[in-house]
């Protein structure tokens, strides 16, 4: 989520976009097209207090209800979605599920060595990104932070070291000073190897993960010789083989290069605002995401109240999509459940799961039509301002959650 | 169909273009195109008899997806790329290990020649999974 774009708008559209990546400018420019043009309950047009009575009824009605989704939705529209799950002893996920998931269980178990993007870009001269591509998923991310001039940085490319450690020669790879390509699946063992080296006790094995030995070794050296370290991790940490124990050990890590010199890490984030759901769900629940609330309190269990789990297991018998398309980034299994029971979908946009939902209500796209907050990789709350009218008639989530969890309250006992 | 496959570690993630056509719509023909994908480096298509754009059927133990092959000039034999997104995820297992998280980035795969097969598009894709019993 960029701080610095510059919008221009002419007759209530936007026709620049400044400063703003290849998916910024898609995403602004094109904010109009494809839209959810009216609520509909099973595919007929409606009004939205009908969309919304039908939402009702199924979700009064629902044993087990999902509400899933909010990452690219504004914080006041998840408070809405907490109460509503809370009234109807329902499950609350967000979709950091299946992205930075295991990146909160890992800190959990071994903390957090957190550091803001300011630092980073003023400070660090030891770049690391391990399992991201930065160039592809957050492409003004090594302009704005790395390959840039800093408080104490003088010459990026002469005081800054760039490493990339992936399964594959990415772009951001190409780019990079030192690229580690190490065997898929193989990073949990990469990284005890590493802690062993940093720690002086390289082990007697010719290679670790498909790195040797003697490379590990130079790398930990590299590391431990670091004035001010960062490691950025991506999905190719949490979503590879090891999951949250991946991000345990690179804490780990952490921790021990802060013996040597200081050392920070940041997860990747995807959606603009799911650091955002995280902050919120544990601000209003007590726990980041997987949250139950059906024996009206809140409980937390991911494998068990995470979104992909609670499908595939069956469980499920309605769900409320709010922000997010799960048809299109669930597994096949998920969907077939999806399929047999009743979603409701809230989206500005037509997508996989619109086209699966018995209800669909249109809603204002956060950020552009609509006001609000959210929160960047970085921890940093940023306001979103409104920059064009959303069309006639179309409320923002925050707005037809709150309807939502209004009439639910009245029918729920 | 050439009944000879390439055995592969497939594995999924963001592209610039992906996540473009994302913005634009899920449904539109950019966004099949950029993501209805698999990249592969050239010994791999040379030893599936394919050039690029030709369909590619991959196959993992969930099940199987044709999308276009393309050419990964950095890429190296043995490992797959999908971006992430429908397709990808036909074919994905879903177990989470208890994490709630499926595995994206390590899926065993084997990747066979599919010449004169139908790239399916998201819409089908839906259909399929929704009318199987």
């Amino acid at each position: 989520m960029c701080d610095d774009i510059r919008i221009e708008v002419e007759n209530g559209r936007i026709i620049k976009n400044e400063n703003g990546c290849a998916i910024s400018k898609a995403k602004f420019l094109n904010h109009h097209d494809d839209r959810i043009e009216s609520p509909t309950v099973k595919k007929s047009a409606v009004s939205l207090e009908e969309a919304i009575d039908k939402a009702v009824e199924i979700l009064a009605s629902a044993k087990r209800p999902l509400i899933y989704g909010l990452s690219s939705t504004e914080n006041d529209a998840h408070r809405e979605a907490y109460k509503i799950a809370e009234t109807i002893g329902g499950v609350v996920d967000n979709t950091s599920s299946v992205c930075h998931g295991p990146t909160i269980l890992g800190v959990q178990e071994s903390g957090e060595a957190a550091g803001s993007l300011a630092e980073v870009k003023n400070r660090a001269d030891t770049i690391i990104y391990w399992g991201s591509n930065p160039q592809f998923a957050h492409p003004r991310h090594l302009s704005r932070y790395v390959r840039v001039e800093g408080e104490y940085i003088k010459d990026s490319k002469v005081n800054r070291k760039v490493w990339v450690f992936d399964i594959r020669k990415t772009i951001s790879a190409n780019i990079a000073d030192e690229f580690v390509k190490l065997a898929p699946g193989r990073d949990l063992e990469l990284i005890g190897a590493l802690r062993a080296a940093v720690r002086g006790h390289p082990l007697d094995v010719e290679e670790v993960g498909g790195v040797s030995m003697e490379r590990i070794t130079e790398i930990a050296e590299a590391l431990k010789g670091a004035k001010y370290g960062i490691l950025f991790f991506g999905l190719g940490l949490t979503q590879s083989k090891g999951r949250h124990r991946n991000i345990d050990a690179a804490i780990r890590l952490i921790q021990d290069l802060n013996s040597y010199a200081k050392w920070n890490m940041m997860p990747m984030r995807g959606h603009f605002n799911v650091a955002g759901a995280n902050k919120t769900s544990t601000w209003q629940t007590g726990y980041p995401f997987a949250v139950d609330y059906a024996k009206g309190y809140p409980r937390y269990q991911p494998g068990e109240y995470t979104a992909v789990d609670m499908l595939v297991n069956k469980e499920a018998d309605a769900m409320l999509n709010i922000a997010a398309d799960p048809a299109a980034h669930f597994p096949r299994a998920a969907l077939k459940h999806m399929s047999t029971i009743p979603v409701i979908n809230i989206d500005p946009k037509r997508n996989m799961t619109s086209l699966m939902a018995e209800v669909n209500i249109p809603v204002a796209l956060s950020g552009i039509e609509c006001d609000g907050s959210a929160v960047r990789m970085d921890g940093l709350p940023l306001y979103l301002r409104k920059v064009v009218d959303p069309p006639e008639g179309v409320l923002p989530d925050r707005d037809v959650l709150k309807m939502i969890h209004g009439k639910l309250e009245k029918v729920v006992k | 169909m050439n009944d000879i496959g390439v055995n592969v570690v497939l594995t999924s993630g963001r592209t610039l273009k992906q996540g473009q056509t994302m913005e634009m719509g899920k449904l539109n023909q950019e966004y099949f195109e950029a993501v209805a994908i698999c990249e592969v480096d050239k010994s791999t298509l040379e030893a599936l008899g394919l050039e690029e754009g030709d369909p590619v059927k991959v196959e993992t133990a969930t099940g199987s997806v044709v999308v276009a092959c393309k050419l990964d000039r950095r890429a190296e034999p043995g490992i797959a790329f999908m971006p992430c997104g429908p397709w990808a995820n036909a074919i994905l297992d879903s177990d989470t290990i208890e994490s709630g998280m499926p595995g994206f980035k390590d899926m065993r795969a084997k990747l066979f020649a599919a010449k004169g097969k139908k790239v399916p598009t998201a819409e089908d894709l839906l259909r399929a999974i929704m009318e199987v019993p």
